[in-house]
């Protein structure tokens, strides 16, 4: 008994420890990443062109969602792979993001339109229930269900590490 | 035609005297942050501000690091008030509302964590350890 209870004392600040290092350690390298599967929210809103959008409208088998806003800097800065990622042909959504009409239309005319459509979301009510904490942040939806959600810069390495292995699996675009 | 204008009115109060004009000046103050604190937030009932108001401090803004919805006047967390107002005016409880934050900004949104399987450890773990310490304990004077 007296043997266990030495034992116990000794092992369980090394228990501790390795629980620590585990958690402290643990490689997280994209904490904006997330894969909570959800139904994409019921809206009614309009497009940078007027048009009345709804939420069957995006019925396609597979698109991009990009949250953006002519004042948000990293959007400017994530513009380019943008570009590039709808050049590949891959369909990507705008949801512009707490803007004005206006200053939404001349960025994409100064920067270039990699965006199919563009809601616009004035209030950022679309945005709060899909759970948008900011600009630049990017949803996977497949069949009107969002798979995958990336808060922040989406370049090549996200691309690649986040959002790649979830395409590769489904087998889209 | 401003300046003049001004000029008179100064000229008007000090015709009326220093100490009306400060109790003017308080009047206006205190109606004045009265009127714009009541547009805010609207509820139908005064239970409901007492709900909305712990509602707030048990859910954390989505935008800080360590702060509640309460703290926080971040543009996201004025929109996440705004929503929790209207579900309570539309009589939803407050599992539903606390379900619609932690669906949409995670689990750890909330300040109590959820009872279920994920949290069994954290829930239980703090008896376990006081049950083996007692046991040892006991054992230990036995002997």
């Amino acid at each position: 008994m007296k043997l266990l209870f030495k034992f116990f004392i000794l092992i369980t600040p090394i228990l501790f420890l390795f629980m620590f290092y585990l958690l402290l350690t643990e490689d997280n390298s994209y904490p904006g990443a997330d894969y909570d599967t959800q139904n994409f929210p019921i809206f009614e809103l309009e497009t940078l062109s007027g048009k009345k959008i709804v939420n069957t409208n995006i019925n396609d088998k597979a698109l991009l969602l990009n949250v953006w806003a002519s004042w948000c800097i990293t959007c400017r800065v994530e513009h380019s792979y943008l570009m590039y990622l709808n050049k590949q042909g891959i369909p990507i959504l705008g949801l512009n993001y707490k803007d004005e009409k206006e200053d939404a239309i001349n960025w994409l005319k100064k920067y270039g339109n990699p965006y199919k459509d563009n809601i616009h979301d004035y209030k950022g009510s679309l945005a709060l229930d899909l759970g948008v904490t900011g600009a630049p942040e990017t949803f996977l939806i497949i069949n009107g269900q969002v798979v995958a959600h990336y808060q922040g810069e989406v370049n090549e390495t996200i691309w690649n590490d986040v959002f790649l292995p979830i395409i590769d699996e489904n087998r889209i675009f | 035609m401003r300046p003049y204008g001004m000029m008179y009115f100064c000229q008007l109060l000090m015709k009326i005297g220093y100490f009306k004009v400060r109790f003017l000046c308080i009047v206006i103050l205190l109606a004045s942050v009265n009127l714009i604190s009541e547009s805010i937030y609207n509820f139908q009932n005064a239970e409901d501000e007492i709900r909305f108001n712990n509602l707030i401090k048990e859910i954390r803004c989505p935008k800080c690091t360590s702060g509640s919805l309460a703290s926080s006047n971040a543009p996201i967390s004025q929109d996440l008030k705004l929503k929790i107002v209207e579900m309570i005016n539309k009589n939803k409880s407050d599992e539903e509302i606390k379900d619609y934050v932690s669906e949409r900004f995670g689990a750890d949104s909330l300040y109590e964590p959820a009872f279920t399987e994920d949290t069994y450890f954290l829930w239980f773990a703090p008896f376990v350890l006081l049950l083996i310490t007692l046991l040892v304990f006991f054992f230990r004077k036995a002997e």
